[in-house]
């Protein structure tokens, strides 16, 4: 079936039979392989992207139901060279260590930030709590979200 | 692939979809897709066949959304967890839907799941399931006649959940000065089933309980009324039914390594801080 | 002398050691740029998937591929006797006999999962057809699952080894019994630390390609120790080290489980040679990950201590058993550090205690985030506020009483110089409120506990070396280049040892490049491990960032007639060293370098092997590590006594790093080792029946999430390690060595239940508070 996406502001003609996963489809496919995927079980959050702005998970998104939705990947927060304000704050408070979760950590902070540029704690964690970080450097990625949401907000 | 092929319909409304869904073979609905994609896939890992036939009800705009009129509060099957959560409520015990919608699993499933699939199609895990009994819910079924059947969530649940029909959305009445408190029996995040989901609501009079209701996830409901505070609170925790009961409706896994004695103690200390909280 | 116009690195010059600098993979990361193994597909790259034994101890007795092989895009099957059938493992050097792995089985299979085949095929599904078409016809045999079990005579022989033991570690020192009998209070226990996994984000993934006319191997792969593994590669594939290249990119995590060869990292290389050369891909499922992968070893440790009346240690004996599984991998190693870790931490001379390796028919334990060093604190750290307990001695004060020194040797001859473990219990005392805490706050169901530990940056137990090499070019435009074989994993050495290079050579951090991990082009390095890379890689590139700078102030000296001795590189200029006046600046002196005049190319090599001896297993002395670290970690918690939940109010952790080259990433790396720990405490639990794995995903094998995580406070202890780079000693393991004693200890103090057992359940508080009150 033909299928038409919008992945990060771009239309993508695609030919698909049905049963692809958006995941399949941006990491194969389209080459978008800034999302990752480390369970296929729903578990782990790292194939997080946002649909429509809410953070949802890839793996489990048929590909051809998700025509006529805005999809945003990591590959398309920034603007040119310049990172999104979550992005670089990923980056100044020391949130990265291996870094295979943070595309989909990224994808999450930035879909709360959004709709709420001041979250409390609880709704930062409760935000981010379906991605898991095995490194663990959650003191910091919270660092990071709540920076970040002071730039956006102005 | 880590689906077997399937053909994906992508009706516009309820009624074509009630049709489809009395028509196709081989087939199963598309709600949220947090269990049914997932359950497809380990089933072809296994090597096991799927549903040729894929039913999504993603377009519908007439199956999403919360509403208000008069005293019924209406939530429609394709409303997102966290849209339900974010949906403004009234005061009073209606407010509990607002607690149930965080104890769900984490926020990007919360983001896909609905209160339809979660009503639907898992039912000895519903979340769902015992706030809508609690609540005196009406559920109602479109067939592909344009009929529309309502059942109450308990006796839906008490059948093993099952229709024919398509499930389109959901009535609740509003009370007056009830109050409600939900409890689930399981850790924070994940792990750790069993998944047991207690609601309470009751009318509060002096010392007098009215119009009581327990709602545990798929079916059982222990209504009493004009009960005496202390009496409810005794003849709860006593009952050996009731923790019986509430054992047999609890989720057993593979990933469940505690003792049937903690689970029973760990029903009842729900319980009764749930009774405790609407005694406040 | 001319000056050059300033150029931007002047302008931005800060001291790169001690200044947390943004990560060098930082923007690729954050932009999904950053590719790992798991993000490579080549064209025509064929799918590889191996073929698991599905009883956990069976002999083979026949494999039938020819149904498999006539499956359309099915490009190759191997089987053992495509293969040299070598044995690998990971104790060579030290234990010969516990190479005991065939990287493919030829007769045995001794866990669920154990590989017996390997397939490439054109895509997934083919793949999973093609191992499903594949006839093995196994024999069962009895298997053998619990430690206690399998070591009785008469249990099912796993290998050749007597009673399943593949290595007994006895470790003696002085008379035990006599001393033991002047005891005023003796106190035994047993613990029981259960298996837990490293699951790291990205899954185990290699890409093999075989060039068939060049007969070289190169293969992509999620490692944390490519040279460790090129070796047994080479090994095992019988072929030159230098014709095999092993290239680690970015890894998603390592953990210990990516420390080694694994049959897939063989099978790819092989699958890819039958295939005419076609690169093939294998990458693991997340179940695959939880049971065929290296875990934690589940250890029953058995203690048993006599003190004075006044707290003095005088002796301790025990016994620890650890289930290894199928394989032995780093068994012995781990063992070891799990008894001779307490010599760092306290004083001790007399001491009896034997360590026995066990093969059980489970999945493979290997080494994992605190080597040992987990199991042991929360046992021995249990034990010493017990101790504490009984002589009605405050915890601390016990273990001030006992703990090690700066300067000392222990009875095992372990070199101990700087030593911060005093400052840092102290430290983590005063900012916990211990005193005003500890005991008081009974009736809010609150305790507070400590656990102490102390950790190695580095062991020889892989070759006759361990050291490191570096090599530091500094081009013509100014741009350093760091080679190092140190694989980043996500701890940031990339980024720690480009600052280390860069405050030597004396210039700016945003100068260099940092290419690791690629056994061609890198020098050799053994790999992260044993927290050693910012001590030991780190010093290696000091010293190529010093030769470097050497190379340079030769030409500038020649050129100016002055002595070499008398110059210096900081801060992007050439210096006099006695007043400090400038000469020239840095990019001047390269230009220089580069003239026509002189042509003389910049390349700094170092190469550093820690003063360190191998452990003698025989009796288990030897100074392991250049340098020790230390820490002190204190927990408070809240316990609700109708549930059972423990609550983690807060923690602390005050650690002797030596000196933190890059603050933020130390941090960071204290975070996720507590959070690590955290998780081993509570929920951490890889529960098994009959070598079946049954919790093999995340929603059974809980992680710490974003939800439920207390605060915490790292509290960095600068003792300035003179042997270290720039006083560094490095850490990476060890907050999580002491975190469950920490919290175990903090429950006693709440409610007055002491659990041996991990994981803490709700389950075990409330059977413990019931059993306390029927017992009174």
């Amino acid at each position: 079936m033909d299928v038409k996406l919008n992945i990060n502001k771009k239309e993508y003609h695609l030919n698909l039979k049905g049963h692809e996963t958006l995941m399949e489809v941006l990491r194969e496919q389209l080459s978008l392989t800034g999302t990752k995927t480390a369970c296929q079980e729903t578990e782990c959050g790292t194939c997080t992207v946002m649909i429509n702005g809410k953070a949802v998970l890839s793996c489990i998104t048929l590909a051809a139901n998700a025509q006529g939705d805005e999809i945003t990947t990591i590959e398309g927060l920034a603007q040119g060279d310049v990172l999104h304000p979550v992005q670089q704050a990923y980056i100044d408070y020391g949130s990265v260590q291996c870094g295979f979760c943070i595309p989909g950590m990224i994808m999450s902070s930035v879909a709360l930030l959004e709709k709420n540029p001041q979250p409390t704690q609880e709704e930062i964690e409760y935000a981010l709590d379906g991605n898991i970080c095995r490194c663990a450097g959650y003191p910091k990625i919270f660092e990071a979200v709540r920076e970040a949401g002071k730039k956006m907000k102005k | 692939m880590l689906l077997n092929p399937l053909t994906l319909h992508l009706p516009k409304t309820s009624l074509e979809a009630a049709r489809l869904f009395k028509e196709l073979e081989d087939s199963k609905v598309l709600a949220g897709g947090t269990f049914l994609l997932n359950s497809m896939k380990l089933l072809k890992h296994k090597g096991t066949k799927t549903a040729r036939n894929i039913l999504s009800l993603a377009k519908i705009d007439e199956l999403k959304g919360v509403s208000f009129q008069g005293d019924t509060l209406t939530i429609k099957s394709m409303t997102r967890i966290n849209e339900l959560f974010v949906s403004p409520l009234p005061d009073g015990h209606l407010k509990i839907l607002h607690t149930v919608c965080r104890n769900i699993s984490t926020n990007p499933i919360r983001n896909m799941a609905t209160v339809g699939g979660n009503l639907t199609c898992r039912y000895t895990w519903t979340e769902m399931g015992a706030v809508m009994i609690a609540l005196d819910a009406k559920m109602h079924f479109l067939g592909p006649d344009g009929q529309e059947d309502i059942i109450a969530a308990e006796d839906f649940f008490k059948n093993a959940a099952r229709s024919e029909k398509l499930f389109t959305h959901v009535t609740i009445k509003t009370q007056v000065a009830a109050r409600t408190a939900y409890r689930r029996v399981r850790k924070t995040l994940h792990v750790d089933v069993p998944m047991l989901a207690i609601c309470v609501k009751t009318e509060i009079k002096g010392k007098k309980w009215y119009n009581t209701r327990i709602g545990i996830n798929n079916g059982v409901a222990f209504a009493q009324r004009d009960t005496v505070l202390e009496e409810f609170l005794n003849k709860s925790l006593s009952s050996p039914d009731l923790g019986k009961q509430a054992l047999e409706h609890l989720t057993t896994s593979i990933y469940d390594t505690r003792s049937n004695d903690y689970k029973q103690h760990m029903f009842r200390v729900s319980l009764k801080s749930a009774i405790e909280e609407l005694c406040k | 002398m001319a000056l050059t116009p300033k150029s931007k690195f002047v302008d931005e010059y800060v001291d790169p050691v001690g200044k947390s600098v943004p990560r060098i993979e930082g923007r690729g990361i954050v932009t999904g740029q950053t590719k790992y193994v798991f993000d490579v597909y080549f064209p025509n790259m064929l799918v590889g998937k191996m073929l698991r034994s599905p009883h956990p101890h069976a002999r083979i007795i026949s494999i039938d591929t020819s149904k498999a092989e006539a499956l359309p895009g099915v490009k190759s099957i191997v089987t053992a006797k495509d293969t040299h059938q070598i044995k690998f493992g990971s104790n060579e050097y030290f234990f010969p006999h516990t190479v005991d792995q065939m990287a493919i089985e030829a007769d045995k299979v001794r866990y669920i999962g154990d590989e017996v085949a390997a397939v490439a095929a054109v895509d997934e599904e083919t793949a999973d057809e093609a191992l499903r078409l594949i006839d093995v016809k196994y024999e069962i045999l009895p298997g053998v699952f619990e430690i206690e079990e399998a070591i009785k005579p008469g249990a099912p022989q796993i290998h050749e080894s007597l009673n399943n033991i593949a290595v007994i570690l006895p470790v003696n020192f002085g008379n035990p019994e006599r001393v033991m009998k002047e005891a005023d209070i003796v106190r035994e226990d047993k613990f029981w630390c259960p298996v837990a996994h490293p699951a790291p984000m990205e899954p185990h993934v290699c890409v093999g390609q075989w060039e068939t006319f060049t007969n070289k191997i190169t293969l992509w792969s999620s490692s944390q120790a490519p040279f460790k593994c090129r070796e047994a590669l080479a090994k095992t594939l019988k072929m030159d080290l230098n014709d095999v290249r092993v290239i680690k990119m970015a890894v998603g995590g390592g953990f210990g489980g990516k420390l080694e060869m694994l049959p897939m990292d063989f099978a790819a290389c092989l699958l890819s040679k039958k295939a005419g050369g076609l690169p093939v891909k294998i990458s693991l499922s997340r179940e695959e990950e939880f049971t065929t992968t290296r875990r934690k070893h589940g250890m029953i440790y058995k203690i048993k201590t006599g003190v004075k009346k006044d707290g003095t240690i005088l002796a301790i004996t025990g016994e620890v058993l650890a289930d290894g599984g199928a394989y032995c991998s780093y068994g012995p190693t781990v063992l070891a550090a799990a008894i001779m870790r307490i010599f760092m931490v306290y004083k001790i001379q007399h001491f009896r205690m034997s360590g026995y390796r066990v093969y059980t028919n489970n999945p493979i334990s290997g080494a994992m985030r605190g080597f040992g060093g987990v199991q042991s604190g929360f046992a021995i750290e249990s034990h010493m506020d017990m101790i504490a307990k009984d002589l009605g001695m405050d915890p601390i004060e016990f273990r001030l009483k006992n703990i090690t020194e700066p300067n000392m040797v222990t009875v095992n001859k372990m070199v101990l110089t700087t030593n911060g473990l005093r400052e840092c219990i102290e430290k983590a005392a005063k900012a916990s409120g211990w005193k005003e805490k500890r005991g008081k706050q009974k009736h809010l169901k609150r305790g507070i506990g400590i656990g102490i530990a102390a950790d190695v940056m580095g062991s020889k137990m892989y070759k006759s070396h361990e050291s490191a090499g570096a090599i530091v070019k500094v081009e013509e435009d100014g741009s350093v280049y760091l080679f190092t074989g140190a694989a980043d994993t996500g701890q940031g050495s990339n980024t720690a040892l480009s600052q280390i290079a860069a405050h030597e050579l004396g210039v700016s951090y945003s100068r260099i490049k940092c290419k690791s991990g690629d056994t061609e082009i890198t020098p050799f390095d053994t790999g992260s491990f044993a927290s050693r890379v910012t001590f030991i890689s780190g010093n290696a590139a000091l010293l190529g960032g010093r030769d470097a700078k050497l190379q340079i102030l030769e030409i500038v000296a020649k050129d100016n007639n002055l002595k070499i001795e008398d110059l210096d590189i900081k801060a992007e200029k050439v210096i006099f060293k006695k007043d400090g006046k400038l000469l020239m600046s840095f990019d001047r002196a390269l230009e220089l370098c580069y003239s026509f005049k002189y042509g003389k190319q910049i390349i700094g090599r170092g190469s550093y092997n820690p003063k360190t001896t191998p452990i003698d297993f025989r009796t288990g002395e030897g100074n392991v590590s250049g340098s020790y670290g230390f820490e002190a970690q204190i927990a408070e918690v809240e316990v609700d006594i109708d549930t059972g939940n423990v609550k983690l109010l807060e923690l602390w952790d005050a650690h002797d790093i030596g000196k933190a080259i890059n603050p933020q990433s130390v941090e960071a790396q204290i975070e996720g080792s507590l959070a690590m720990g955290i998780g081993y405490t509570f929920y951490e639990d890889l529960r098994f029946k009959n070598g079946r794995v049954l919790n093999a995903n995340f929603a059974g094998y809980r992680v710490p999430r974003s939800i439920g995580l207390p605060k915490m406070t790292s509290i960095l202890v600068e003792t300035d390690e003179l042997e270290g780079p720039f006083g560094a000693k490095g850490m990476g393991e060890a907050s999580l060595l002491p975190t469950s004693a920490a919290i175990a200890n903090a429950v006693e103090d709440a409610i007055g239940v002491r659990i041996k057992e991990l994981p803490i359940t709700a389950e075990k508080i409330i059977k413990a508070l019931k059993e306390k009150t029927i017992s009174i």
